[in-house]
């Protein structure tokens, strides 16, 4: 019994090793409508979020090869690269990357990894956890996923002071890894 | 309250949530890079961002958008055939050993620094004097005056004191410096903004320092010289 997530991330695979366009296209059917309606979310012109859409599965093609099931889920691997894709052609700026491997992490020595959540939680689990938070907690995690703003840009449209924006969203993080957290 | 030397999760979410300006981005990424622990809460800051795409209501496609996507790929696989063996070729090349010098070699960088300075190492970029025992690359300047350099100073050096008219984001890459009570060595960022006065960081005796700097607006110089001089160090 192969779960629904293993059933997408296989279909990566297919596609990496073998360049599978029936398996790129059960791909494209269940994420291209929904990096869509992301991109419409960031209040994006519908025309243009259907053609960045587009060019966000044209890499996820491109890149299939270099997709870790262990490293991340599908839904946040294709969250980051409609991040930077959006990012690209709106603001036209780059997004530098973190390295995915640890090869400066051991120059710093005695460092505590703290437990990763590891790759289990389904998007069911994160919305069910953002059910937990205080409704101000909620506002400043769109404004941060939907708005892109930042703290200070979220201080100014709450009309709040900074050290209260950032305190909130840690808050607002803290609860979200422990609710997720819990599952395992 | 959080670690010294350690970016609060506050800037972890909103590198995760694509709202930082590129400046910031690649110190914070920089900054995460040396830090496991911040590797695996940024891992879960993101699972959000995915968890928020997964659970968007489907937008409805244009009929033909798979097809759109074909015909998208099949120019980009024969416009990048040449140029992907090419790429590949590179890649393969073991990086020359830096024999002789006590500057960072280009692979023990964070990646996101490496596409400013066109993956060389600290030593061959060209290094502008802008004070006694200080000098600077300037990486990317951004749209709202957000500065992205990199500092070179000698060990021993004092910085002049100064306060500042936004964040200063400070990320050590080589050798060290001390604020007050607290040192700084590689790895760690230093946060300072309009409410940090008399910023005076000092370096450590020894071999160079050297920082990635992003800075918002121009510092407040306490000296008269260095008010003098600030024009044309451009910071
Ligand atoms: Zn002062
Ligand atoms: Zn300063």
């Amino acid at each position: 019994m192969i779960t629904e997530r293993e059933k997408y991330e296989s279909l990566v695979m297919r596609v990496a090793e073998h360049k599978d366009k029936a398996a790129f296209k059960e791909l494209f059917l269940y994420f291209a409508p929904r990096v869509k309606a992301h991109l419409v979310k960031l209040s994006m012109d519908p025309r243009l979020a259907e053609d960045l859409a587009q060019d966000v599965m044209v890499k996820v093609w491109r890149k299939a090869g270099q997709y870790n099931p262990a490293k991340a889920r599908l839904s946040t691997w294709i969250f980051t690269i409609a991040r930077n894709s959006y990012i690209d052609q709106v603001r036209k700026q780059k997004y530098p990357e973190v390295n995915a491997d640890d090869h400066l992490g051991e120059m710093v020595a005695d460092e505590k990894t703290e437990k990763p959540l590891e790759q289990k939680q389904t998007a069911a689990r994160v919305n069910n956890a953002m059910k937990h938070l205080k409704p101000e907690q909620v506002e400043v995690i769109q404004l941060s996923f939907f708005e892109e703003l930042s703290h200070s840009e979220i201080a100014e449209r709450l009309q709040l002071p900074l050290g209260t924006v950032k305190s909130r969203i840690r808050l607002a993080f803290k609860t979200l890894r422990k609710e997720l957290g819990e599952y395992e | 309250m959080k670690p010294h030397g350690l970016i609060g999760d506050e800037w972890l979410v909103s590198y995760a949530a694509g709202s930082l300006g590129e400046a910031h981005a690649c110190v914070v990424a920089a900054h995460i890079d040396y830090h496991p622990a911040l590797k695996s809460k940024l891992r879960d800051a993101e699972d959000i961002g995915g968890a928020l795409l997964e659970v968007s209501e489907p937008d409805s496609l244009q009929s033909d958008s798979f097809d759109a996507v074909m015909a998208k790929i099949t120019a980009f696989e024969e416009d990048m055939f040449g140029a992907v063996h090419m790429d590949t070729e590179q890649k393969d090349t073991v990086p020359p050993i830096v024999v002789g010098t006590d500057i960072l070699p280009a692979s023990s960088l964070p990646s996101s620094l490496s596409q400013y300075i066109a993956d060389k190492d600290l030593n061959s970029l060209k290094w502008r004097r802008m004070g006694p025992g200080m000098s600077q690359v300037r990486l990317w300047d951004g749209p709202k005056g957000e500065k992205l350099w990199l500092l070179k100073a000698r060990g021993g050096t004092e910085m002049p004191v100064h306060d500042h008219n936004g964040l200063e984001m400070t990320l050590v890459l080589q050798g060290g410096y001390q604020v007050g009570a607290s040192h700084y060595t590689p790895g760690m960022i230093e946060l300072a903004d309009t409410d940090t006065k008399d910023h005076h960081p000092v370096i450590d005796e020894g071999e160079d320092c050297i920082c990635l700097v992003v800075t918002e607006a121009p510092i407040k110089l306490h000296s008269f010289i260095g008010r003098l001089v600030q024009p044309f160090i451009g910071l």
